[in-house]
């Protein structure tokens, strides 16, 4: 109460002062209702999302300015039709032929005016551009296809006919039961070819990624690294017109600064708001907090391919002298379950009779004493600077660690540092272990093994661990030629169990998804695999 | 007099010249090759880097290697950016603008606000509202920028929810950049929303802006109470008085004149700190200013931005005081040395 | 001379005990005095008193209110941070590395400054017209300005923010010297030195020097709250000293991430450095126009 008083003095004040009288709050302006602004978390690497496997390109790009041949149903994770309007899947699983939808138009912008509507043709591009490296566009941007590639989806796709102009068929190598799947993620977008022969003719074939066209809700205006994007609404949409006129990514890296803005009304949405300030956006009438448990996992990878990292045992010990409980109080504030595997309850492969290693200090020093670690050792924990569902803070879970390594005699040094220079450095491996983590793409189990910790993984730059261990992959492989869940599970439980005793990782949480947004938005859902999704939000106010 | 301005004139152009020379030896001492550095591309191809290291002259001495650097940076070819890509030379002078703009409005509130109470400090000299004003200008001048921006924000904007926190206005309303100063381009623009959009600006001018000031103000006030008490106690406006003029005929005939008079150039020379200031509160505010823009690249090591950044900030800073010190000489053509302000 | 005759004093003041008669005069300054000589003891004896380490964090306590919130405790006077660390702890030790670091810098850069001001102001020709000229405008420009620079061109760190701030200070320790030396060089007393075949180092150290005290302490309190300032904006834009050490402006970006749930977080270090800065300033001032007045008799 005091302070209150306080703070209205020091106001008056300073209103005399400066002999300004603040105009009235709120007073909202016609011409700013027809636009939506949300606050993201980072620069998006690239416009086009086959490129970059991070949340914040997905985010700004996917569901935004592209559509992908089918979509995940956001209420209950089925696979609904997008631009196909139907599929068939050949008895032996390994030929899908997908009926496209007519009349869907390409983005018409002041850089490119499409001539026709999306067919069979874009399609064929959009996969053959990362699925052949004979494409002429395949190898225009050097970050490569990560999420294609260590999925492998490049090797087992073996052909892709058209039929007609409305009609194609994909042919497999071999049978794979989360390829459906893998066509509904963020990744798998359509492309529009006439657009990238009008650039090949330009020579000019980058911009492909950097002023894109696609189908989706929203178009390309301009774009200023670490300021915002600008988004147009799609005048031809083909789903509807119901789009609002503008959509503006505020570029805002600091969650604190986020739910400022958010509170003070200069966006209407926010992304990855922090634990810690969850209750505020409960307890303000004018927000909106949305939950959902998250298909994801928060872990602490260590470098394998480094000494004293390489032997399973230091890596056992390290395991044993955290205590996973707390750092999800600490750094979760209770909001997310503790991992004891890589995917969470709700999946159908999870397992949960899988033992964890408890938090034993006294046995972890005996441990690291065996294998020649002595008192002093530095090891160093590299943190990302940003905050993720699965990870709101890594750096405080950085130095929480710290605090216990510290207890086992071994000095941490935290790293962190600008995220893009950050993950360029860790795909050099330069890193002795990192905080990290995975978000899912799509409902399948595969989507976490394959990226995280399969051999093909560490070239694309997602397996984190630089772990590569062929049984493992021998058995993730064998559970895809399954489709029955429940053998494909007990093939998962034996690729757990080679985890355990591994631990090339140390799972630490499933966290929750929140999403935050102001009053009288509607439509605006939290879609459990991956990006967000501007297309049908509307402005009731 | 046409002496003392060729020696200010060859004093800028060594200034000048040193501040090059340093942002070109700053090349060889970032960590990487010196030429990408110079440019800011990360050459994929030891052909693409030769065609750079042609224009740079790399095969010739540092001395030629200079002389290029000197033609291309008067060239604005000030190489790129290691994390937007972007032409440094786009990017300063699109980032410079709003920080000498934010600047020059809070010089101008500063004065509005310092010299009307700097006088009645020194007019009530050893009275309370001297003492007073004093004080109250004690906190004024102590109080930490970055600080102060929090708790106005804390206050005015989340508490109270009368201003917006961060950039220069809201990102829906879309002004085409033309004069780098935003009240301006909205002015020249011809968008339909231009006085809605006017109006945003100046609210999300108005935090920063206060923020910057009140230290400033507090500063050119104590200057200007300085120079009136000194002013009020010297003999011609004992005589004036003596006269018969009354107090106020005193002040306005003789007093203002010369009290505004010598403590001018030190009033504008605020402006410096002011930047310095501005530089700390477009963080705070992510006000899209070249204060701002360096701490990012100082963060990421871009060392390019880095570069000519500094070199871009240190020249406007040097052509600045300089040109205030010509002013100064022709308004006041008995001072010698300029003095440190006195506060 | 007549008011000591009046006053039949055995004995004249020193100069320097007539500045602090002067200074006691100012109730102000006199408070700012006793805040100032507390803080440096609260400094130098905090840590002996604080019972937690400003390292330690306690996960069972996080984000606890200062002690006169309904949920806070006298446990943690001022409450805790995100990591569950004690905040007057953290400001103790944080005001110890800030105010510390900064009477260093200032006591290097008068030594170095001091140094080159009389070398300057006791040659004249090319070499010091020269230096003159860059002084003047480096006077000009702000010192975060230059350590801002020095920073960016040295990186990030402690160390380097140590030495930009020492850099940047040193031209007005010059300046200073340089004048002083200057009107000071020609008067009777320097003179006579010089006929007695004094040096110039030895006249500088026994002649100048003692003269030029009262005028290096009035700056160096000028300094000092400028190098607080400094030093604490470097940390406060993270370019100085790095986590998990407490220094006041460090802290204070740190607890930017929490300032809507824990304001105690930003209050508390910033209220350190308003406070220390204005009790220097306040001193400063006293000490200034307790010298105006008594050259004024």
């Amino acid at each position: 109460m005091k302070i209150k008083v306080f703070y209205r003095q020091i106001l008056a004040t300073l209103l005399t002062l400066t002999g300004v009288v603040a105009c009235g709050g709120n007073h909202d302006l016609k011409f700013k209702d027809e636009g939506l602004i949300y606050c993201s978390e980072g620069s998006p690497t690239s416009f086009n999302p086959q490129l970059d496997t991070s949340g914040t390109t997905v985010d700004a790009t996917s569901h935004q300015l592209y559509d992908r041949l089918l979509e995940f149903d956001p209420q209950d994770s089925k696979i609904i039709p997008g631009i196909a309007e139907s599929w068939r899947v050949s008895e032996n699983g390994l030929h899908y032929t997908f009926q496209l939808r007519k009349q869907v138009a390409f983005h018409e912008t002041n850089y490119f005016t499409p001539t026709r509507h999306l067919n069979a043709d874009d399609v064929i591009f959009s996969i053959n551009r990362w699925r052949l490296e004979s494409h002429p566009y395949h190898d225009i941007d050097v970050s490569g296809y990560p999420y294609f590639v260590s999925l492998g989806l490049d090797k087992l796709i073996k052909d892709v006919r058209r039929i007609n102009g409305y009609r194609i068929v994909i042919d497999l190598n071999k049978p794979d039961s989360s390829f459906l799947a893998n066509l509904a993620t963020d990744f798998a977008i359509i492309l529009s070819k006439e657009y990238a022969e009008f650039l090949l003719e330009k020579n000019q074939p980058q911009l492909l990624d950097e002023k894109p066209i696609g189908s989706g809700p929203f178009k390309y205006i301009n774009y200023r690294k670490g300021r915002f994007i600008r988004y147009a609404k799609h005048e031809n949409y083909w789903k509807h017109d119901r789009a609002v006129k503008q959509l503006i990514y505020d570029i805002t890296p600091s969650s604190s600064l986020r739910l400022a803005k958010l509170m003070t009304g200069e966006c209407d949405v926010m992304s990855l708001p922090a634990h810690s300030e969850l209750d505020i956006i409960r307890d303000r009438n004018n927000l909106v907090l949305d939950e959902k448990p998250g298909l994801n996992v928060g872990f602490w990878a260590f470098n394998t391919s480094k000494p004293p990292f390489d032997n399973p045992e230091v890596r056992r010990a390290l395991a044993m002298g955290i205590d996973k409980t707390t750092l999800l109080e600490a750094v979760y504030f209770g909001s997310a379950v503790k991992a004891n595997g890589l995917v969470p309850p709700s999946s159908w492969a999870f397992q949960e009779d899988l033992r964890d290693n408890s938090y034993n200090p006294v046995l972890a020093k005996d441990l690291l004493r065996k294998n020649g670690i002595e008192p002093g050792f530095t090891m160093n924990i590299w943190a990302m600077p940003v905050e993720r569902a699965y990870n709101p803070n890594a750096t405080m879970m950085a130095e929480l660690i710290q605090g216990y390594l510290e207890q086992l005699e071994i000095n941490v040094e935290v790293i962190s540092f600008e995220w893009s220079l950050f993950r360029r450095r860790l795909d050099s491996g330069a890193h002795d272990s990192v905080l990290i983590g995975w978000s899912a793409d799509n409902g399948d189990p595969d989507n976490f093994y394959r990226p995280v910790l399969s051999c093909a993984a560490i070239e694309s730059g997602t397996n984190r661990a630089r772990w590569c261990n062929e049984t493992f992959d021998e058995i993730i492989d064998e559970a895809l030629t399954y489709s029955d869940t429940d053998t494909r599970a007990a093939l998962y439980q034996t690729a757990n169990a080679i985890i355990a005793d591994q631990i090339p990782i140390v799972p630490i949480a499933h966290a929750y998804r929140f999403q935050a947004y102001r009053q009288g938005l509607s439509n605006l859902e939290i879609n459990p695999f991956g990006g967000i999704r501007f297309g049908d939000v509307e402005n009731t106010q | 007099m046409s002496f003392y301005f060729l020696r200010r004139l060859n004093l800028l152009v060594f200034t000048l010249f040193m501040l090059a020379m340093a942002s070109f030896g700053l090349a060889y001492l970032f960590p990487g090759d010196y030429l990408t550095n110079l440019t800011g591309i990360h050459f994929e191809s030891e052909q693409q880097r030769q065609l750079y290291a042609t224009l740079y002259k790399e095969s010739d001495g540092v001395f030629w290697q200079f002389i290029a650097y000197l033609d291309l940076l008067w060239q604005g070819e000030w190489g790129q950016s290691f994390s937007s890509n972007q032409p440094l030379y786009q990017e300063v002078t699109t980032y410079l603008p709003a920080s000498i703009e934010l600047s020059a409005y809070a010089l101008f509130v500063s004065l509005v606000v310092g010299i009307p109470l700097g006088f009645l400090a020194g007019l009530r000299h050893n009275k309370l509202a001297d003492y007073s004003i004093l004080s109250m200008s004690f906190i004024g001048y102590s109080i930490p920028v970055f600080w102060l921006a929090l708790i106005l924000i804390l206050i005015l904007s989340l508490q109270m929810g009368w201003f917006p926190i961060s950039g220069r206005i809201s990102l829906l309303y879309y002004i085409p950049l033309d004069t780098g100063f935003i009240l301006i381009d909205i002015i020249r623009s011809d968008v339909s929303y231009k006085w809605d959009a006017f109006n945003d600006a100046l609210r999300h001018l108005f935090l920063p802006t206060l923020s910057i000031s009140i230290v400033t103000s507090t500063i050119i006030l104590r200057i200007t109470r300085r120079s009136v008490i000194e002013v009020m106690g010297s003999e011609y406006i004992k005589a004036a008085t003596a006269r018969g003029l009354n107090r106020y005929q005193v002040i306005l005939r003789h007093g203002i004149r010369n009290t505004i008079i010598p403590i001018m150039p030190q009033l504008a020379l605020q402006f410096t700190t002011l930047l310095t200031n501005a530089m700390i509160v477009e963080s705070i505010f992510s006000w899209p200013g070249i204060g701002n823009w360096l701490i990012q690249a100082i963060y990421q090591g871009d060392y390019p931005s880095i570069r000519s950044g500094m070199l871009a900030v240190s020249s406007l800073v040097v052509i600045f005081t300089v040109s205030i010190d010509i002013v100064h000489k022709i308004i006041d053509p008995q001072r010698l040395y300029r003095q440190r302000v006195k506060i | 001379m007549l008011k000591s005759n009046l006053y039949q004093e055995e004995q004249f003041p020193s100069p320097l005990r007539q500045t602090w008669y002067e200074f006691r005069k100012s109730h102000l300054a006199f408070i700012g005095l006793c805040i100032l000589a507390s803080i440096t003891l609260i400094v130098i004896l905090g840590p002996f008193v604080t019972p937690y380490s400003p390292l330690t964090q306690n996960t069972d306590a996080l984000l606890v209110p200062p002690a006169w919130d309904g949920n806070g405790g006298i446990s943690h006077v001022l409450g805790t941070d995100g990591l569950g660390r004690d905040v007057l702890t953290r400001v103790i030790h944080g005001s110890r590395v800030t105010f510390g670091i900064s009477v260093f810098l200032v006591l290097v850069a008068m030594l170095i400054g001091v140094l080159i001001g009389a070398f300057a102001g006791m040659n004249t020709g090319m070499r010091s017209s020269i230096l003159n000229h860059l002084l003047d405008s480096m006077m000009a420009i702000p010192t975060l300005l230059i350590a801002i620079i020095i920073v960016a061109i040295l990186g990030p760190g402690l160390v380097n923010s140590m030495w930009a701030i020492t850099l940047a200070l040193i031209p007005q320790f010059i300046h200073y010297t340089r004048d002083f030396v200057r009107t000071e060089v020609n008067k009777e007393y320097v003179i006579a030195a010089r006929l007695d075949g004094a040096s110039p180092a030895r006249i500088f150290v026994f002649s100048l020097l003692p003269n030029m005290v009262e005028m290096l302490v009035v700056q160096g309190t000028l300094a000092l709250s400028i190098a607080i300032l400094d030093i604490s904006a470097l940390g406060f834009l993270n370019l100085g000293v790095q986590s998990p050490y407490a220094e006041l402006g460090a802290m204070l970006s740190e607890g930017l991430d929490i300032a809507y749930i824990a304001p105690w977080s930003i209050a508390a270090p910033g209220a350190a450095i308003f406070i220390a800065i204005i009790s220097i300033n306040v001193v400063g001032d006293g000490l200034r126009s307790a010298l105006r007045n008594r050259l004024k008799y």
